[in-house]
């Protein structure tokens, strides 16, 4: 299992990952701790919130509103660069023609070709 | 009671008289242009602060620990997306991890969603849940997983095209009639001696 390659966009098995055998420095382990630190202070505000008696309405959670609205406005922050005018160009414009010209041959060769009588139409009511 | 009653519904008709003026008074008031000035002056202490929600990217070491103070990481673990534009201003970069590969016996705060109340979540935590995108580790590693899945399709094919090239299906033949190929059910006269079919060979 030395040479263990994981799946692309897949994590390493916990028990291949170096850092579970490497990390364990005084500083590593006061990361931990701050880290344990802050989990246990959401913990203690949620479950005060949760138990308490005289609580009519949903507890509200701060972080599930910042991501709602860091999702849902990327606008302000958005600045028209080469990369991202290139996106916009690429899946906002360029499909519009693309289709546009796509469609209008395909169909233009069909007419043409029903004009000409050589396309056969199984389905044609009309006749 | 009656009375009582009667002056209630007096006084409740009363007040709503007075909340109607009120906010006809803060609509005349209203010092914001558009459809600002319809709103009352002040909002609900309700709700995140106008500090906590997302900014701009931060620059400044200073900017960038109060981002990690409002999203309850530590300084260490925050880390911005880098600056290129694509709106994703001051919110964390988070690794990549589904929620597939939390702890499953652990006390969640939301068991199903396998995450505690006022965690940070990934930008993409919608694609994480535990219906949608899986990232835990596979079975096996990644070359043993290629050679068992293209070498079985690749034997299949190939075992289907020798047996298109070499079919091998049991011999047949025309079926064969007693009595002369059935002379006489066919239509045959029965006055007339029909010739002698023979369908075997000894």
């Amino acid at each position: 299992m030395a040479d263990y390659r994981e799946a692309p966009l897949a994590t390493r098995p916990k028990t291949l990952d170096p850092n579970e055998y490497f990390n364990v420095s005084p500083d590593q382990r006061r990361a931990e701790e701050g880290r344990a630190a802050l989990r246990a202070n959401l913990k203690r505000q949620y479950q005060t919130q949760l138990n308490n008696p005289h609580r009519q309405e949903l507890i509200e959670d701060p972080a599930l509103t910042r991501w709602v609205y860091a999702r849902a406005n990327p606008y302000t922050t958005f600045r028209p660069t080469f990369k991202t005018s290139l996106m916009g160009a690429m899946f906002g414009v360029l499909p519009l023609f693309v289709l546009y010209y796509a469609f209008k041959t395909d169909r233009d060769r069909k007419e043409d070709q029903i004009k000409a009588g050589t396309r056969e139409r199984k389905f044609n009511l009309s006749s | 009671m009656r009375s009582s009653s009667s002056a209630g519904r007096q006084q409740t008709v009363n007040m709503a008289g007075v909340g109607f003026r009120r906010w006809a008074q803060a609509l005349s008031k209203g010092k914001a242009p558009g459809f600002s000035a319809l709103l009352s002056g002040c909002r609900a202490a309700s709700g995140v602060s106008k500090g906590g929600l997302p900014g701009p990217c931060p620059t400044t070491p200073e900017e960038k620990a109060a981002a990690a103070k409002k999203y309850n990481m530590r300084v260490d673990d925050y880390e911005p997306y880098p600056d290129k534009g694509e709106g994703f201003g001051d919110y964390p970069n988070l690794p990549e991890r589904s929620q597939h590969e939390r702890d499953p016996w652990y006390q969640w705060d939301h068991p199903d969603l396998r995450r505690n109340w006022g965690e940070p979540m990934h930008w993409n935590f919608d694609m994480f849940i535990r219906n949608r995108v899986d990232t835990s580790p596979s079975p096996v590693d990644w070359s043993t997983m290629c050679k068992q899945l293209f070498g079985f399709i690749g034997f299949m094919l190939f075992m289907f095209y020798v047996g298109e090239k070499f079919p091998a299906y049991q011999p047949v033949a025309p079926k064969q009639y007693p009595y002369n190929n059935l002379y006489l059910e066919k239509g045959g006269d029965p006055e007339k001696q029909p010739e002698e079919v023979k369908n075997y060979k000894i």
